[in-house]
């Protein structure tokens, strides 16, 4: 692998504006640059999707790395079929669903901080008001008890709500990323969605 | 507290929150540069068959060739077994032939009636003291001269 220089495994350097696909072909050629951008590009969300699936930072760290390695000693295989991005978190995906498995019942959850801006997000501020019923609830009592039952979900049924609801994708993006229909996605999601209402009724209004 | 199982925008609301939930600061200016360094090192590195088993996932027409390939070598080396026993068996008695005559009948009955009960045991039998009777070797089989005699009597 050609080594980048220091300025580019910070910020990207030229790769930066670069499409995917020009991005994938350099790194195919072991551009060190070219990946590096490539995983900037898409580590938030990638991270973020194995992180509301596994509850615990750790975990989460562990699997987007290994994702991304995975994605890199596989890059020769990817013809451009589809984009970088859905195929990468394919391989995400899947990754996380055979973690999850293996670990089965033994749920740790680590959870990061919420950050200061949510006590200003319009949403939340209605849940925890003195209107509320329960007006003694805290963000992070909240936070623990949305992720609990979030836990309780299966595997694809968290990852449907996790795509839509908190990552805001298309049933179709979906779709393509959990190799499984439109109607498919769209059952899972109502699913999700009743049973996680049934856990939280005591937290909605 | 009551909640309508069609309306989901409570719920929604409530997910909002898992938006807020972020790495401890400078996690992603980190993450990159962790990855790249775990490549270099070789990290996640195919074995010998994972790297086969990897090309068989991306290329079916590669796993039908080489399920192809492999069927062909093991017909052709059980038909080359089985063409060299039988030019074995051929050179031990080359007078006899190919066909049946009375001297194989004769060897056969004269096998069958040493070794009728335990033909059992080829079938399947699964009576502990019949299968515990050792089997002759298929190869153990005497040889029997039986004198021919072609005048007429």
């Amino acid at each position: 692998m050609t080594r980048a220089p220091s300025s580019e495994l910070q910020h990207g350097g030229e790769n930066e504006g670069i499409d995917d696909l020009t991005l994938v072909h350099r790194a195919q050629q072991e551009d060190s640059g070219a990946y590096d951008e490539l995983i900037r590009r898409y580590q938030e969300r990638i991270y973020a999707t194995v992180y509301h699936m596994t509850s615990n930072h750790e975990d989460a760290n562990d699997l987007v790395q290994d994702t991304f390695i995975k994605a890199y000693r596989a890059l020769k295989s990817f013809k451009g079929d589809s984009s970088f991005y859905t195929w990468v978190y394919r391989i995400a995906v899947n990754k996380t669903i055979n973690f999850l498995k293996q670990r089965k019942n033994r749920i740790q959850m680590s959870l990061n901080d919420v950050d200061f801006n949510a006590e200003n997000d319009p949403d939340l501020v209605a849940l925890v008001s003195d209107k509320t019923p329960r007006r003694d609830l805290n963000l992070l009592e909240l936070q623990e008890k949305l992720n609990g039952a979030l836990q309780k979900l299966s595997e694809h049924h968290r990852m449907v709500v996790t795509l839509h609801d908190i990552q805001g994708l298309s049933h179709e993006e979906i779709g393509k990323i959990m190799d499984c229909n439109v109607g498919t996605v769209r059952s899972r999601l109502f699913y999700a969605r009743q049973q996680l209402q049934a856990y939280l009724s005591d937290y909605l209004k | 507290m009551k909640t309508d199982p069609e309306n989901f925008e409570e719920l929604r609301k409530l997910m909002a929150l898992k938006r807020h939930e972020l790495p401890p600061p400078g996690y992603f200016n980190r993450l990159p540069g962790n990855i790249i360094a775990r490549i270099e090192r070789g990290d996640g590195q195919l074995g010998f068959w994972e790297r086969i088993s990897a090309s068989f996932t991306v290329r079916p027409a590669f796993a039908y060739a080489f399920a192809l390939a492999a069927c062909g070598a093991l017909t052709a080396s059980v038909y080359s077994v089985k063409t060299q026993s039988a030019e074995v068996a051929y050179q031990r008695n080359p007078g006899k032939g190919w066909h049946t005559d009375s001297s194989d009948q004769n060897i056969a009955q004269t096998f069958d009636a040493s070794h009728g009960p335990h033909v059992a045991n080829w079938l399947g039998n699964t009576n502990p003291s019949a299968a515990s009777q050792a089997l002759p070797s298929l190869f153990a089989v005497p040889y029997q001269t039986v004198p021919v005699s072609y005048q007429n009597q």
